[in-house]
């Protein structure tokens, strides 16, 4: 069909989607047998009659869960997202704070999953069963099956303390003021400002976190690709390529690879996903507080309203994901635009 | 494709390459702590990583000395009178103290403080519920009239949340001390980046969950601290700060676990401090004999209390862990001395469990929060407890569970035999009278003035009143060896607390209340 049709019916479908989420979010949370009370007062607090009435009716949480729901979906078609319970912070403002620091790290985690997963992947598949194949497969693996936090303390051990390439935990140095705030990524933030300086901290504070991140999806990559370029390169149009005497790099690259990417695109489109979602561990561990930090801390401490805007922010990062993946198929693959 | 890869390459190596850093002619101090504060606003302050700041940036009517918390020195006060009946506090403040701006301070600052902080209803608000009035007699007398008479008032006054603030200042910032101030304040958004203090550092700037940065004070009225910048950055997990402390970046770790202590003490450039912590890790029993089952028996609640290993107990909390006598922790006026805490009696345990009828000991269930605090496994602990107690005869049936779900249970009563720990709300041993019976904690053991045998009841009461330092520590001493004998609680341990910091920096000390007095540190 048509593509913008196609769009429109996608974006359309979004809105039960939501709805659905929101709904769910907030009959779990409201599920769980502990009360925001317990989480957000003091001890003494939370003895005293009267403030405990105060914060209930403060927060809306004196009223009957439908109420309570029909409230949060009129202020979040205002733009409303509430105010979070633990930090008396407006929700929007704070996921447009810490949303960036996540887009970055994934980004960053990305772009070295698909470098080293696609050519680990078509290395692997082009020297089939040699040596190289071999040591590429076993890497992959590697990367797939070590915990992250083993392998961000290792890397912080080594890298950090050991040998000094990379700098410590954090987006900057902690004497090294944040650039002027424009998009919330550190990198683009402090070119458009034009500060050298700081543009070189925040890419060398990406460098090892970005690393960790993306050894998981590096992994998967690999292996998708490979499988997918097994089967191309075992297809007629191959051996027709060669036999006219094109040079075997363009045949494996422009005829190969180009046709083996459409699994590949859904890989990491997931697994850019997935990222944006947030990676709790890394996340601590790297003092790089993003999203993945935001949700923990928010269920830890049951602030209602921060669960819920972080579970739809991340069911919107998701659905929008894999909008952009189908519509990737649509420009990879030209049979799709025939119809 | 290769040429972009190439480019690539050559960039990242470019960028990398290039580093290096400028020179700073400034004297920093950089802190690692896990973030456990939201807010810089004094007067809602509530949690001990916020003391790091406000220490440094506030000043008290009256404080601790930099290592104890068991004598009260002067601060902004110089003196002071208490009348006869323990109702009326008269301070007399220094004629010499200036906040950041320049202001002089006044008594007038000190009573919309309070106000102010009352008047919040935030988290450390109950702390002011014995005030009943507080007015400026002059420009540098301040009159505090109580409710009753209340001895651990001083001590609250130590209290983040009793720091005084520029009136002027932070009234321009939309803060009020009226009536209605919690919801008609407004300073606290201009409070999470700037200061109204006169305290030796001025909040420069506040990046929630990224770090905290303090610059010296011009206009101090004291001795000027020896660092120009403080930054407390967050770094939420103690192998990183480890790894920071390590490698320099950090020049003091806040949350260092016993696990690393072999480690940092390997490292000649590291010291390492450790001592008890004032937490109290203890057992709660129920009274109410619906809910206790067994151990609502006061016979059975002794037997416990002789079955524990304390030794064991505490080599399971690591290196500084002390077991305290009875419910008061180590290091508070008035605390029983540690040799005088029960031993383990088997034989004894097991003759009291057959005098209350148990003579083949009972099962029962040990509810307790899965979790760890600042290096307390409870899961370990508890398992502890039911391998000590078997040994007695006594089954018990691990029951973990969430720590929501968890502390709402107790903190409704719902509890008959679990693991609990408490810190001190401020700094006198008064506030271990919640343990007692109606007090908070007695309550969540259902512990109350009807069931409650009237020797402790009168104790109670007259420890609530009474003003004088020696006869108050006689009426604790009694009360906790009343505790040892009787009542739902046995005390376990106080858990070791460690700092880390590098070798070159000098005039460490570590006090209950705010930890570290990073303004007294130098190199």
């Amino acid at each position: 069909m048509a593509l913008h049709k196609y769009l429109a019916r996608r974006l359309l479908l979004m809105i039960p989607l939501l709805v659905g989420i929101s709904l769910v979010a907030f009959l779990i949370s409201n599920s769980i047998p502990a009360d925001p009370t317990a989480a957000n007062l003091g001890e003494r607090a939370a003895a005293d009659p009267e403030i405990v009435a105060a914060f209930r009716a403060k927060w809306g949480l004196d009223q009957p869960l439908h109420i309570q729901y029909l409230t949060y979906i009129r202020n979040l078609l205002r733009g409303d997202l509430g105010t979070s319970i633990r930090s008396h912070r407006p929700i929007a403002d704070e996921l447009a704070r810490f949303l960036p620091a996540t887009i970055e790290l994934a980004t960053a985690g990305i772009v070295v999953s698909v470098v080293v997963g696609v050519i680990f992947g078509v290395i692997s598949a082009v020297w089939r069963n040699k040596p190289i194949d071999f040591i590429v497969r076993f890497v992959s693996l590697i990367g797939v099956s070590a915990p992250v936090f083993w392998l961000a303390l290792i890397g912080l051990l080594l890298l950090y303390l050991r040998w000094g390439i990379v700098p410590g935990p954090g987006r900057l140095d902690a004497r090294v003021p944040a650039p002027p705030h424009v998009t919330g990524l550190y990198t683009v933030d402090s070119l458009l400002a034009g500060e050298w300086s700081t543009f070189r901290n925040a890419v060398e504070h990406l460098l090892l976190p970005s690393l960790v991140l993306g050894a998981y999806s590096s992994g998967l990559i690999t292996r998708i690709t490979r499988s997918s370029m097994l089967e191309v390169l075992s297809r007629e149009y191959m051996t027709t390529a060669r036999s006219k005497g094109l040079k075997e790099r363009t045949v494996i690259l422009r005829h190969g690879l180009r046709n083996a990417l459409m699994p590949v695109v859904t890989i990491i489109g997931l697994s850019y996903g997935s990222l944006l979602s947030g990676a709790v561990l890394t996340e601590t561990i790297f003092a790089w507080e993003g999203i993945g930090r935001y949700a923990y801390n928010a269920a830890r401490t049951l602030d209602f309203p921060a669960i819920m805007g972080v579970s739809m922010l991340i069911a919107i990062v998701f659905v929008v994901m894999n909008l952009i993946v189908d519509l990737l198929y649509y420009v990879l693959d030209p049979r799709l635009r025939q119809e | 494709m290769r040429r972009f890869l190439v480019l690539l390459l050559a960039l990242t190596l470019g960028v990398v390459g290039m580093g290096g850093v400028t020179a700073q002619e400034e004297r920093v101090l950089v802190v690692g702590l896990s973030e456990d504060y939201h807010s810089l606003d004094p007067s809602r302050a509530y949690e001990p990583g916020g003391s790091l700041i406000h220490h440094s940036v506030y000043d008290t009517l009256v404080t601790f000395p930099s290592d104890s918390v068991s004598e009260i020195i002067p601060n902004l006060a110089e003196s002071w009178e208490i009348s006869e009946d323990g109702l009326v506090y008269t301070f007399h403040l220094r004629d010499d103290v200036t906040f950041s701006n320049g202001d002089p301070l006044t008594a007038e600052d000190v009573v919309f403080s309070f106000n102010r902080m009352k008047n919040l209803k935030d988290n450390p608000s109950f702390l002011a519920d014995t005030i009943a009035s507080v007015e400026a007699a002059d420009d540098l007398t301040v009159v505090l009239t109580l409710t009753q008479p209340d001895a651990a008032i001083l001590a609250k006054l130590i209290f983040d949340a009793f720091s005084v603030l520029n009136a002027d200042q932070v009234r321009e910032q939309g803060g009020t001390d009226a009536e209605d101030a919690a919801e008609t304040d407004t300073a606290e958004e201009w409070l999470m980046n700037n200061s109204a203090g006169t305290g030796p550092y001025m909040v420069e700037s506040y990046e929630p969950t990224v770090q905290t940065v303090l610059v010296r004070n011009p206009n101090y009225w004291g001795e000027p601290p020896y660092f120009d910048r403080i930054i407390i950055q967050n770094l939420p997990e103690t192998s990183t700060q480890k790894l920071a402390l390590e490698a320099g970046d950090i020049d003091i770790a806040m949350d260092v676990i016993a696990d690393q202590l072999d480690s940092f003490e390997a490292n000649p450039d590291i010291e390492v401090f450790s001592t008890q912590s004032d937490t109290l890790i203890w057992l709660l029993m129920n009274m109410d004999p619906e809910v206790g089952g067994p151990v609502s028996n006061t016979l059975v609640q002794r037997a416990i209390r002789y079955a524990l290993n304390y030794e064991e107990l505490r080599f399971l909390s690591g290196a500084g862990a002390n077991t305290p006598a009875s419910m008061v922790p180590i290091g508070f006026a008035g605390a029983l001395d540690p040799s005088e805490a029960l031993p383990q009696d088997l034989d004894q345990a097991r003759a009291l469990l057959a005098e209350a009828g148990y003579p083949d000991g009972f099962t029962i269930d040990l509810e307790y929060p899965d979790f760890n605090y600042i290096g307390t496994e409870f899961g370990i602990v508890a398992q502890k407890v039911q391998a000590d107690l078997a040994q007695v005869g006594i089954t018990v049936n691990l029951v973990p569970q969430e720590f929501q779900v968890s502390l709402d249970l107790y903190r409704n009563g719902e509890q008959g035999f679990s693991l609990w720990l408490w810190n001190p709300d401020y700094y006198d041993t008064l506030d271990y009278v919640e343990f007692l019976p109606s007090g908070v904690v007695g309550n969540r053991a259902n512990w109350t003035d009807e069931n409650a045998d009237p020797a402790i009841l009168e104790l109670r009461d007259a420890v609530k009143t009474e003003l004088d330092p020696a006869v108050r520590a006689e009426l604790f001493g009694e009360i906790q060896r009343w505790l040892q004998e009787n009542g739902p609680y046995a005390p376990l341990f106080q858990p070791g607390v460690h700092f880390a910091y590098r070798s070159d920096l000098q005039g460490f000390a570590y006090n209950g209340q705010w930890r570290v007095d990073l303004t007294l540190l130098s190199r």
